[in-house]
């Protein structure tokens, strides 16, 4: 058996330039409430990446039972980038095998401009119905659509017209009270971005650039994503 | 712009106003990963104080988990847990976070995060017997506590 050399870089794509800084002392899966789930822990997860045992890593559900809190990387004593190096070994898995709906949310939302792939008429109409619904105790209450030269452009989390549309009600309460200019997008409103989940670098771009877009063209001043 | 520095500004600029008597029940809040440990790596400042601040302008009895801020436990759900299969897992997970609130002895917990309210108030209340604390997003207690002028002369004057 050849042994496994670590200046051998090519087999560790895994371990980041820092990993060989770690000094075992335990002090990352010490605090983390997963610890031995999976047979895993995030000591174990740096050793196995420095020897260049990516695959076990990546084949494991250990970076995905990991929250990425940063409980870890917090604590650890020579500042190892500990949850970029678990979400690296995320985006390493192909994309048919990341589990449950993330990746199916991502392509939904690179697809139609939200999570759940609600379509823009059905997103204006619930927008319109609860608007009038929130008006009855709020005289003269909209909800201002694609609004030019607001001051504050807010995202909305798909989760609130999908299944909890009354929750919208809160920050809109809270904007009438203080007379403020806002607006939301008719298109491209979703303000998650599961690619921070699973890894995926390129669509988490593609979907931050498209809330950017908006930003610009809205000419608002602010943006704010209430996630 | 972070929600907690926008609600801050319009409590201290007086835009809203809020009657704190409305929550006066033992209340504590949760700090998000997010907002607290990876914004303060990732930019440079962790959002402790604030929300802690606008919480307290909307409730009378504020009581902290313990360890908290940066030192705080993820409520089991982050980096897209809430979403993934293992359900089993994220409920282990989270038995040091319900242990958390349960110790404080509140009724009302603040959470800042869909994700952490959530996992909270829809796993960890009913896995860990706590259904008695009410779970509420940080926008949503300052939103119930809010006091709302009459604004009939405005509304006339924007439909003109």
């Amino acid at each position: 058996m050849e042994p496994l050399l670590i200046s051998k870089r090519e087999k560790r794509r895994l371990a980041s330039q820092y990993a060989d800084l770690c000094l075992t002392c335990g002090t990352c899966a010490g605090g983390c409430p997963v610890t031995g789930v999976d047979g895993l822990d995030v000591r174990k997860v740096v050793r196995l990446a420095l020897l260049g045992m990516d695959q076990e890593v990546i084949d494991s559900k250990f970076p995905w039972v990991c929250t990425l809190c940063g409980r870890c990387e917090h604590a650890c004593p020579m500042n190892i980038d500990l949850t970029a190096l678990l979400r690296s070994a995320r985006a390493m898995r192909p994309r048919d095998q990341v589990p449950g709906v993330l990746h199916k949310g991502v392509a939904q939302c690179l697809k139609s401009g939200n999570n759940v792939g609600i379509p823009k008429e059905d997103f204006l109409f619930l927008l319109e119905d609860l608007a009038a619904e929130l008006g009855e105790e709020l005289p003269g209450f909209e909800v201002p659509v694609d609004k030019k030269g607001a001051k504050y452009l807010f995202t909305i989390n798909s989760k609130e017209p999908f299944a909890e549309p009354e929750d919208m009600f809160f920050w809109w309460r809270i904007l009438y009270a203080a007379k403020e200019s806002w607006t939301v997008t008719s298109e491209n409103w979703e303000g998650v971005n599961w690619g921070l989940f699973t890894g995926d670098d390129a669509a988490m771009k593609e979907i931050v650039g498209r809330v950017v877009k908006n930003y610009k063209e809205m000419e608002c001043e602010y943006l704010v994503l209430p996630e | 712009m972070s929600i907690h520095d926008l609600l801050k500004q319009y409590l201290e600029e007086g835009r809203i106003k809020v009657d704190k008597s409305i929550h006066h029940e033992l209340t504590t809040y949760h700090d998000p990963c997010n907002y607290g440990r990876k914004s303060e790596r990732m930019f440079g400042h962790g959002y402790y104080e604030e929300p802690r601040w606008v919480a307290q302008q909307c409730c009378e009895n504020f009581v902290d988990m313990y360890p908290n801020r940066a030192n705080n436990f993820c409520c089991g759900a982050g980096g897209g847990a809430w979403a993934a299969p293992y359900v089993e897992e994220r409920t282990f997970y989270g038995r040091t976070k319900a242990k958390q609130i349960k110790d404080t002895g509140a009724k009302l917990l603040i959470a800042p995060c869909h994700n952490c309210r959530d996992m909270i108030m829809k796993s960890l209340r009913k896995e860990y017997d706590f259904m008695d604390v009410e779970v509420k997003y940080l926008w949503e207690l300052v939103a119930d506590s809010l006091v709302i002028e009459p604004r009939e002369e405005e509304g006339e004057a924007e439909e003109e």
